[in-house]
């Protein structure tokens, strides 16, 4: 057995994991990143409209402060966001957004050569740092030249397929080098989750197809619980068809959402910020829209940017006019983009503190997948890059201190006995025989979570969610492989993941169920009204022999006291 | 919804297979608005679970799936099955590069020279508190080059890196164009000598294939004409510089 070894292994190279590879790697930590793809193929490339941080460089009558910032982003969550963690994050990320500057990240100008901020929904500010409407892209790029020039090595193409716990710590990772075909345990003193959300388990969402969730999965099947599933945010403007993300920042720089009698309908649900409200809202706007009649035939409204004018669309909005051409053959200059809400980010995840560790030992998590909470109930447009770089410094700061703090090492029988442990497992799974596919059961998974668990539930249509993951829980298990090479294996790598959506759908449909009120991104048709006195609460889902079983905790208020949310 | 089919050849590889490479025909039911990506999956899924390609935001901002189709050098989910409809569409991996598995290429030497030249921005150092200013224009002249995602489809029809390996290639050398262009970036000589020669600047053609084919719209040729020019004041200026000094 080869054992591979490094002080701190961040799991996923996204902007999370790149940040806190670039903390731990600047401190002198032996720091390596494992990714299932390139680094540069991560979701946070497909991020558009902008990083909130209250800069106070566009013109306001008032200047913005971090305090404003942490009000809005308060309010946005419905008050289930944890206050303190939402200070720091809006305190620490006017640094974290300047630093990424001085690295070299192209932000659009102001007249007076400042960062230019744009309007966001839920927001009191112009305060989302944009750069054209390529944010992620241009951040994710800017990460990794950081990361190549501090020569951080990259274990690109291979997959994590478990956590290794010993003694109630985290001391490594079982991983498969995808084109060798070969599992390597690598030990290691700190792991970092940084896997990003699960969009994949929804049939329209805006992620990448790579976003299945799979690092919340090892650390639930590690027995870590998961917080606040049940929160699942719906992007208000995803491009009809192929449901990729058409920004928010489209919507900050002017454009209407039309319906098909021509009205701009907003004005029924936040007539006050009207277009820039935030997202659940929005969301729920435009599907409402569609539901009772006013949308075109297929179920979709219009993004409608043509008053911007032709410069202003070149200038701010070209990527976003660039996909509308591409994937649905219409040009925003000339005419109204076709868009309908779809799944777009997670507010739930592996629960963390702010420095991002989780409640075992050795392992952290940053990014969409942790759950710090920041976000609460409804994420603002604007905060989840932030959320990446503040949390994603913190968590690589903390990890080398934890590192150098505790510098046993733990044998190697620990890892040959969790591979010998896995191999077996895999026989098994070898073994098993049946007539069902993965794809098949994936599909089913995908439109139930839709339609079943999306922006509108009740009781019912949960507890029927409930019994059909049952079900495709049942079938998962006729599942046999074709081929028992583990290089190239498509078919094992598509289980793997497929276990894990299932997993993370029940979690958030048992989470759902239980939640009977509406709050945020979750809206119980069936209990319309927020209940403070009996959820103003988090979830938590464990996993058992049993299945899942869900607690609760507190929220943290410091200054900002619950009340009505209104725009 | 109306469907129709399309019929792929696929240029398959398996290394360890006796022939390592053949030609598989596959047809895929398609509906309105599908990708060449989509069409993929959907063969792996219901057809031939080993058949090997790269991918992720589906969107085309990601530069994952890079592939040669009917001889055009694209990425597969920009490209619309209806436009492959009519007669079987030929696809390939993307050329010059080593074929690890299928439709998957090894693209080291691709980012071996994306480190050669330093990739980063190396800045003056000013106040942690505040941004560097810089101007909305020059902004723009950066951004034509910073919207590159590194698919590699620029290499693959390029003539200096078929002859040459070793030829640093359209985006790389657009990347260090983009640091030189940029106000924040101190190196501007350094930049110059990296990309100085045979196997920078100097090797290419200007055929501008690159620019025809960059998915991105970004003119790899344009910033190597224009790192030529400057590589030739610069050897000018020294030149003065140095008789000045004589005199």
């Amino acid at each position: 057995m080869e054992l591979l070894s490094h002080d701190i292994l961040i799991i996923g190279g996204g902007l999370a994991g790149l940040r806190a590879a670039i903390e731990a790697k600047k401190a002198g930590c032996d720091v390596a990143i494992l990714s299932k793809v390139h680094p540069l193929r991560s979701h946070s490339v497909a991020a558009q409209g902008g990083i909130n941080a209250a800069l106070g460089n566009a013109p306001a009558p008032l200047r913005d402060t971090w305090e404003n910032h942490a009000f809005d982003t308060i309010k946005g969550s419905d008050y289930l966001a944890d206050q303190g963690a939402v200070e720091v994050m809006c305190r620490e990320g006017i640094e974290r957004v300047i630093e990424m500057e001085r690295w070299g990240t192209l932000f659009s100008r102001t007249e007076d050569g400042k960062i230019a901020q744009r309007p966001f929904g839920g927001a009191g500010f112009p305060r989302a740092a944009y750069a054209a409407d390529r944010t992620g892209h241009n951040l994710l790029h800017t990460l990794y030249e950081q990361a190549t020039g501090l020569r951080i090595p990259v274990y690109e193409e291979w997959y994590a397929l478990s956590l290794i716990v010993e003694g109630g710590r985290c001391v490594g990772i079982l991983a498969l080098h995808f084109f060798e075909g070969r599992i390597f345990p690598i030990e290691a003193r700190a792991v970092i989750l940084a896997t990003g959300g699960y969009g994949r388990i929804y049939l329209r969402s805006t992620n990448a197809v790579i976003n299945t969730g799979s690092g919340c999965f090892l650390a639930y099947r590690a027995g870590v619980p998961l917080e606040d599933m049940e929160f699942v945010q719906f992007h208000p403007t995803s491009l009809y068809g192929t449901n990729i993300l058409i920004t928010e920042g489209a919507r900050g720089e002017g454009g209407y959402l039309v319906n098909a009698r021509g009205e701009r309908f907003m004005e029924r649900y936040a007539p006050h910020l009207m277009e820039l409200g935030p997202r659940d809202i929005v969301a729920r706007g435009a599907q409402t829209e569609i539901d009772e009649g006013r949308g075109f035939e297929g179920g979709y409204v219009y993004l409608d940017l043509r008053h911007l004018g032709r410069e202003k669309i070149m200038d701010r909005l070209p990527g976003i006019r660039q996909i509308a051409l591409d994937f649905a053959g219409v040009d925003p200059i000339l005419d109204p983009i076709p868009i309908q809400p779809a799944q777009h980010y997670s507010m739930g995840g592996i629960p963390t503190n702010v420095d991002g560790e989780t409640s075992l030992a050795g392992l952290f998590a940053a990014g969409e997948c942790a759950c710090v909470s920041v976000h609460g109930a409804n994420r603002l447009g604007g905060n989840s890059l932030l959320e990446t770089l503040v949390f994603g410094a913190r968590t690589g700061k903390k990890a080398v201190e934890k590192v150098e703090a505790e510098k046993k090492i733990s044998q190697e029988i620990v890892f040959e006995e969790g591979l010998r442990a896995f191999l077996s497992q895999l026989e098994e799974l070898f073994q098993r025989k049946g007539e069902e596919t993965a794809f098949s059961i994936r599909d089913e998974l995908k439109a139930l979570m839709t339609f079943h668990a999306g922006i509108f539930r009740d009781k019912s249509c949960l507890a029927a969610a409930k019994e059909k993951i049952k079900e495709l829980k049942r079938r998962f298990l006729k599942i046999a492989l074709k081929r028992r090479k583990l290089a190239f294996n498509n078919e094992f790598i598509q289980h793997c993941e497929l276990e894990g959506m299932l997993h993370l759908a029940e979690v958030i449909v048992e989470g759902a169920l239980a939640r009977e009120e509406s709050r945020g991104s979750h809206y119980r048709v069936d209990y319309p009204k927020r209940d403070d006195e009996h959820w103003l609460r988090h979830t938590l889902a464990f996993k058992t022999t049993e299945g899942v079983k869900l607690d609760y905790k507190k929220v943290s208020i410091t200054s900002y006291p619950p009340k009505e949310r209104t725009y | 919804m109306k469907s129709s089919f399309l019929i792929l050849r696929i240029r398959r590889f398996h290394k360890e297979k006796d022939p390592q490479q053949w030609l598989e025909t596959f047809q895929v039911e398609i509906r309105k608005g599908m990708n060449l990506l989509e069409a993929l999956f959907r063969i792996q899924d219901e057809q031939d679970g080993t058949l090997c390609f790269r991918y992720s935001c589906r969107g085309a901002v990601c530069g994952s799936c890079a592939m040669r189709v009917n001889g055009k050098d694209v990425l597969a989910c920009r490209t619309r099955a209806e436009e492959l409809l009519g007669k079987p569409a030929l696809i390939e991996p993307l050329p010059l590069f080593p074929v690890i598995r299928d439709l998957i290429v090894d693209l080291s030497t691709f980012f071996d020279h994306y480190r050669k030249i330093e990739p980063y921005l190396r800045g003056k150092p000013i106040s942690s508190q505040k941004e560097y200013r810089m101007e909305e224009e020059k902004r723009k002249e950066i951004d034509l080059y910073i919207n590159c995602i590194l698919c590699g489809i620029c290499f693959g029809t390029c003539p200096a890196f078929e002859k040459d390996r070793e030829f640093l290639g359209p985006a790389i050398l657009a990347k260090a164009f983009r640091f030189l262009t940029d106000p924040r970036d101190i190196r501007n000589e350094k930049i110059l000598e990296a990309v100085n020669g045979q196997q920078g600047v100097w090797g290419c053609k200007t055929v501008f294939n690159c620019v025809r084919v960059c998915p991105k719209q970004v003119p790899p040729t344009h910033g190597i004409v224009n790192m030529r020019g400057k590589i030739l004041r610069y050897r000018l200026s020294s030149l003065f510089f140095r008789c000045h000094q004589r005199n």
